[in-house]
């Protein structure tokens, strides 16, 4: 059984500024007794709070029915001597189990509700993981493909790694990537069902059987440690609101001398002659508009702050810029208007701008356009890609 | 009345088989872990969501193998197979079982299969005693959706068969 990894280690933790207890990892004893510091740990918290206590089951991975019992046992106690006290108990769609099991609680006493975290985990979700975004990601990547493919392996990318795309959209970087660097193993999460079934049908469409396409949280991920030799992440620190969290976990699931890599973009400097001004505009605006959902994509040239920050070595960044000469311009202008379509059309009507705003907002887009199909014109989308090693 | 004709596995798809001496089995806790872990991994490798996949039917099958050791005397074999039709995967999992225990064993299959089996799951959570294999049948039908029966096998040994319809739940 040596191929096995251990388990992810257990923990118990008690914050008492947020009146949160969390429970994470795996945790299957034999007897309630090897889990005794833990249980008091519990009771600790539920005799130091006021109102609420919150149980944070959103990365416990596994839990025996010992140690179900036993945390049960403690909170249901709980309840009957305190009826003061309330306990939501937060578990994470992704984690099927927990959910299913600690819902039965508020059946045995209403004192005790349980939340699904991740409905509503982060600002721009909405927009992120319905279908509207799915022809952004496609038109994306088909003219991203054609630099990264050259770029990747610079970054670690090599036949035969074991690799996961986080936040992998619509999968079409793996399908690309499995296509042309056969990987031995492909693991790509995404929190969007949408785009994951999206995803599905494509890799069958292409008779790709062998990617794992899986829904996660990219910040609370069930992968264990140390596992790839390469993990993608490709325009998505920029959309979550909590970039380091995420990369932390990306260094995580990482192999000690493997590689994080990541793409984001500074929209901002998104450009186009002619009509240069009104295209700058357009794009100045977009960033305040990401912003505003806390998202950051003018995050690009600070990728390597990240990535010190994390704690990576041996930091590569490069910038590459998609223009409308990379190919069919028509290709370059199917981008822009997807990006008009959800950025006027749906986020900033969300924010409530006016019409008049909206109008001159879309022109930039309509004129970035006219820039990459002008027999003389040229239009451009930069990209700051970025790795780092782990250390060993 | 439970305990069935070994039905033949006609329309499931043979996934997976081990065997292993009990005595070896009994012999480290953590083997209920590393076992299911290692299976779950092995037989999900091909479901729409693996990893998630994996993560349910871990948390099944470590619970099935915590009953075993709990219940197990170190003679004999333990045999574990996996095979799968459409969603579901059925997990035979063939133990030594003297006569006695195969009377309480059946009862347990019985009342996670009634219709009061929620009822019952709800009274073992709020017990004050550790869970029992009683509690761990009725949590597998209640929260895994799985479907139990027993099966004879050799004379001293029975076969616990349990459906899980996890593909479903997971997607
Ligand atoms: C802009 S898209 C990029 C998709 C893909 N990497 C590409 O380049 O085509 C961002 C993706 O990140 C996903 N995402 C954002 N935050 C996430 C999280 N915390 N967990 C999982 N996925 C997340 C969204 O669902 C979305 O598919």
């Amino acid at each position: 059984m040596s191929s096995v990894n251990p388990s992810a280690p257990f923990s118990a933790e008690f914050d008492p500024n947020s009146q949160e207890f969390s429970l994470a990892g795996v945790v299957r004893p034999r007897s309630a007794d090897e889990i005794a510091t833990s249980l008091s740990t519990l009771k600790e918290a539920i005799e130091e709070v006021r109102g609420v206590l919150y149980i944070n089951v959103k990365r416990l991975i596994q839990m025996n029915n010992t140690a179900f019992h036993a945390f049960v046992r403690v909170v249901l106690d709980a309840c009957r001597a305190r009826s003061d006290l309330r306990f939501v108990i937060i578990t994470s769609s992704v984690v099927g189990w927990t959910t299913r099991m600690f819902a039965h609680l508020n059946k045995l006493e209403p004192q005790i509700t349980v939340e699904v975290y991740d409905s509503k985990f982060y600002p721009g979700q909405n927009f992120v993981e319905n279908t509207s975004f799915i022809p952004i990601l496609r038109t994306q990547t088909k003219m991203t493909w054609r630099h990264e493919r050259a770029i990747l392996p610079r970054h670690g990318m090599r036949p035969g790694i074991v690799m996961a795309d986080i936040c992998c959209g619509i999968g079409d970087f793996a399908v690309l990537v499995q296509k042309e660097f056969q990987p031995a193993r492909i693991v790509a999460l995404d929190h969007s069902k949408a785009s994951l079934a999206y995803a599905r049908d494509v890799a069958a469409g292409f008779g790709i059987t062998d990617i794992e396409y899986t829904y996660g949280d990219a910040s609370e991920m069930l992968l264990e440690d140390n596992q790839f030799d390469l993990v993608t992440c490709r325009h998505s620190l920029q959309i979550f609101n909590r970039p380091d969290v995420l990369l932390g976990e990306l260094y995580r699931i990482c192999k000690p001398g493997g590689r994080v890599y990541i793409t984001n973009e500074k929209n901002s400097h998104c450009l186009g002659e002619p009509r240069s001004q009104s295209i700058q505009w357009t794009y100045n605006e977009v960033a305040k508009l990401f912003s505003h959902f806390e998202m950051d994509v003018e995050l690009g040239p600070k990728s390597r702050r990240y990535l010190v920050d994390a704690g990576f070595e041996d930091i590569i960044v490069e910038t590459f810029m998609v223009t409308n000469l990379d190919g069919d311009p028509r290709d370059f202008a199917d981008v822009i208007m997807a990006w008009e379509d959800v950025y006027a059309g749906e986020m900033a009507v969300k924010r409530g701008d006016s019409a008049e705003f909206i109008q001159r907002f879309r022109q930039g887009f309509q004129d970035h356009i006219f820039a990459a199909l002008h027999p003389k014109g040229y239009a451009g989308w930069p990209i700051w890609v970025a790795s780092g090693r782990k250390p060993l | 009345m439970h305990v069935a004709e070994k039905e033949p596995e006609a329309d499931f798809e043979p996934l997976l088989q081990l065997e292993m001496e009990m005595g070896t089995f009994l012999s480290d806790w953590h083997h209920c872990d590393q076992l299911s872990t290692f299976v779950a991994r092995m037989i999900s490798h091909n479901r729409t969501d693996p990893v998630r996949h994996s993560n349910f039917f871990s948390s099944a099958l470590n619970e099935l193998l915590e009953v075993l050791f709990r219940g197990g005397s170190p003679d004999g074999q333990i045999g574990c197979a996996v095979y799968r039709q459409g969603p579901t995967e059925r997990v035979k999992l063939t133990f030594p079982c003297p006569p006695r225990q195969r009377h309480f064993l059946n009862e347990a299959v019985a009342k996670a299969r009634r219709g009061d089996a929620l009822a019952r799951y709800l009274d073992s959570i709020s017990a004050d005693l550790a869970p029992t294999r009683d509690a761990v049948l009725l949590d597998l039908a209640i929260n895994f959706d799985a479907l139990i029966h027993l099966e004879d096998s050799a004379p001293s040994s029975i076969t616990l068969v349990v459906d899980l319809p996890l593909e479903g739940i997971v997607t």
